[in-house]
């Protein structure tokens, strides 16, 4: 079979572009296989599990933190940065970044922070973390200390009820006594004059006279009266149950040491060192509050007084320092005759807040003086009688709380030990303390007068 | 006309028993002698504008807390290694601390010091103390009294965001409050300084916790999440203190007879004598 050279080259073209198609087709196959193979390593790549160990530190998705957030950034270095991949070059190694590519310098300058450098991450890696951010959706859930406080609403109507009740007795007592003497003086047995010259006071005298020994009994009850409710409301002078100062932030309690599980001493944290147990400085509160912004319009005001005591511009988030303090109000106020010592109960007693202050986790409220009624309801408490933050309550905890020479953390002081050890060895003194099978406070000298007044 | 006189004026002394009776929270109530109860010397807390009914104008709702003057050295004892732990730590914060944590009463410095020698270089200055004790068959058994501080501090001012682990999940984690705090077992690469730094100024979202925690506390902290970190962190020293306790004729039961402030064994001596600087 003769083929003509033309035919040739035509049959040599159609091959060549088979041959081409071919190559084509395959190297577009490997090109999809590689890519395939980079997605399938991508997936393989944990975005959420890189960025929560990476970066979680310091950026949110959708908050600005530390660092700006994250969503849309990748978007954002593309459209602007004049050089490919310019944020993985920022990733890896921010500063050189930031020396050749103008958009790096330009987001170098936004915070006042240094970013890590992540010279290891590759950048499969990255764009996982990238493709993770930006397929964060904020799930709705709003952090706690949402719940509403349900505070208990007491029921204090009835003695209003019992005063109005009391002030219609007097009215329709003071109406019949009126009309009373209107008939009299329409049937004429009085004139108006005479009835003038005897007024209420007269007919009482009246009457008075009449049955003088029930009045005597009567008076005489009601001046024993008077005189038990005069020294009942004098046992309530310098009773401060149930004082609650108002405070210039509304401080909830069961937020922060309920809800959050924050340790009373993070906050009040000179008890375990001091005579006071210390209200926080705002710099502790702007330890979590620099990032914990509020969810409601209520929670939004009462941070915004921290940020404005701290000093903070929430909105470029650096600190101005202008600051200015907040006064809190004192809720638990001992006599100045009267020494206290913090320390001394909580870190040397092991005493828990709780015995004297009540479960705060639970309290909505501003801090306020618990009345005794609602410590001894707490399990584990010493149950007292006295009102609370008088000397009777005191020395009452002082003759009760029992102390096993384990219970006392001396701290290195011997002291303790020391009066336990004598204790123990005479025992006729042992024995004469040791009424109640128990060493408690008392004995150690707690019910000693010096040991608090002086 | 007289009747309504009479009316009106019991109405009105009822009302006002009504007032007398109603209970105003933000009032403490009655005091025997205000002159016993109110302190003429300064105490925290209390507004010094108003002391013992006399009102100063300039002094009214002022702040009461105030921080130290700058350079201001507390007194720590005698003990030299205890007190070189509580001197003011030679790295100074970055510039832009001033700015990110508002640390005050402190010097800054330009340099990175976080990251360079400065902090990543230091050790942790403070040593382990042990508390050794023999039981009956004469074996001795070592308790980290460091650790055990470290612990009791690490759940009082870190746990609500670190975690009782040190994975970062804290209960403020776990609700939501917070987020991005580290697990401490991707931070093994870091210094004891660098720790100490973190706590001592802050770190990212974390503020400077110098005002909550001395140096020392910060050191035994430390010491505690390098625990957390390495289970077996304190296994070394541990088998010194009870080689030591074992090598030297150990007198502790001396020590309980002898009446308090007399010199027990060397191990017991130098415990009471650290633990006395504490503050």
């Amino acid at each position: 079979m003769k083929i003509s050279s033309s035919q040739m080259f035509r049959n040599l073209s159609k091959w060549s572009l088979k041959a081409l198609a071919l190559v084509v087709f395959a190297g577009a196959f490997s090109v999809n296989a590689q890519e395939a193979d980079e997605a399938s390593a991508e997936s393989s790549i944990n975005g959420e599990a890189l960025f929560g160990s990476k970066c979680a530190t310091c950026h949110h998705p959708l908050k600005d933190g530390t660092g700006p957030k994250l969503k849309g950034v990748k978007a954002a270095w593309a459209e602007n940065s004049k050089i490919e991949g310019g944020i993985y070059n920022w990733i890896n190694n921010w500063q050189n970044a930031a020396a050749t590519d103008a958009y790096a310098a330009e987001v170098a300058a936004k915070k006042p922070t240094a970013m890590d450098k992540f010279p290891a991450l590759t950048v499969p890696e990255m764009d996982a973390i990238l493709a993770y951010v930006d397929a964060f959706e904020d799930d709705g859930d709003g952090p706690a200390g949402e719940e509403v406080c349900q505070v208990p609403v007491e029921e204090e109507g009835t003695s209003w009820v019992w005063y109005i009740l009391g002030i219609v007795f007097v009215v329709i007592i003071l109406a019949i006594g009126g009309v009373k003497r209107q008939l009299r003086v329409a049937a004429g047995e009085a004139s108006e004059k005479e009835d003038r010259e005897h007024s209420y006071a007269d007919s009482f005298r009246g009457w008075a006279w009449r049955y003088k020994r029930y009045v005597m009994i009567g008076s005489v009850v009601i001046f024993i009266s008077l005189i038990v409710t005069l020294f009942l409301r004098m046992y309530r002078i310098a009773v401060v149950e149930d004082y609650q100062p108002s405070q210039p932030i509304e401080f909830p309690h069961n937020v922060h040491a309920g809800i959050n599980g924050i340790d009373c001493k993070y906050c009040h944290n000179s008890v375990t060192e001091s005579r006071t147990a210390g209200l926080p400085t705002v710099n502790v509160c702007m330890n979590c509050h620099k990032q914990v912004t509020g969810e409601s319009d209520e929670q939004k005001a009462k941070i915004a007084k921290i940020y404005a005591a701290a000093g903070w511009d929430a909105e470029k988030g650096v600190y101005t320092g202008k600051t200015k303090p907040i006064v809190w109000n004192k809720v638990h106020v001992l006599p100045d005759h009267v020494y206290f010592n913090h320390s001394q109960h909580v870190e040397v007693g092991g005493v828990d807040c709780i015995q004297c202050h009540g479960d705060m986790t639970t309290m909505c409220e501003t801090a306020k003086v618990q009345p005794v009624s609602v410590l001894n309801a707490i399990e584990g408490n010493v149950k007292l009688t006295k009102p609370t933050l008088t000397m009777g309550w005191c020395i009452e905890c002082h003759g009760e709380k029992e102390i096993s020479t384990g219970a006392v953390n001396t701290n290195g002081s011997a002291y303790y030990e020391e009066i336990h050890k004598r204790l123990m060895l005479d025992k006729d003194l042992y024995n004469k303390y040791l009424e109640d099978g128990k060493v408690t406070v008392k004995e150690l000298g707690g019910w000693e007068c010096a040991k608090c007044h002086y | 006309m007289k009747l309504r006189l009479v009316g009106g004026m019991m109405l009105a002394s009822v009302t006002l028993m009504l007032g007398s009776c109603v209970s105003d929270s933000d009032s403490a109530g009655l005091e025997y002698m205000p002159d016993m109860y109110r302190s003429a010397a300064i105490e925290p807390y209390v507004d010094y504008g108003e002391v013992k009914g006399r009102e100063n104008v300039e002094l009214k709702m002022t702040q009461s807390a105030l921080t130290p003057p700058n350079g201001t050295i507390p007194y720590y004892g005698t003990n030299e290694e205890a007190v070189s732990v509580m001197l003011p730590w030679s790295i100074l914060p970055n510039i832009a601390f001033k700015q990110t944590h508002g640390l005050k009463g402190v010097e800054f410095t330009t340099e990175d010091t976080y990251n360079t020698s400065a902090a990543a270089l230091t050790e942790n200055p403070l040593e382990m103390e042990f508390m050794t004790e023999k039981n009956e068959e004469g074996e001795y058994s070592a308790t980290n009294l460091t650790l055990k501080r470290g612990k009791k501090l690490y759940e009082a001012n870190c746990m609500h965001c670190h975690g009782a682990e040190g994975d970062g999940k804290g209960p403020m984690m776990k609700n939501g409050t917070f987020n991005g705090v580290p697990n401490y077992a991707d931070k093994k690469a870091l210094s004891d300084g660098q720790l100490f730094y973190s706590i001592y100024y802050g770190k990212g979202a974390m503020g400077s916790h110098a005002s909550i925690v001395n140096k020392k506390e910060i050191w035994s902290l430390v010491h505690y999440i390098r625990k957390i970190q390495y289970s077996d962190y304190d296994n070394a020293s541990k088998e010194a203190a009870i080689a030591k306790a074992s090598g030297l004729p150990v007198v502790k039961e001396q020590s309980d007879v002898e009446v308090m402030g007399g010199e027990g064994d060397e191990v017991h001596h130098e415990e009471l004598s650290t633990e006395s600087i504490k503050h």
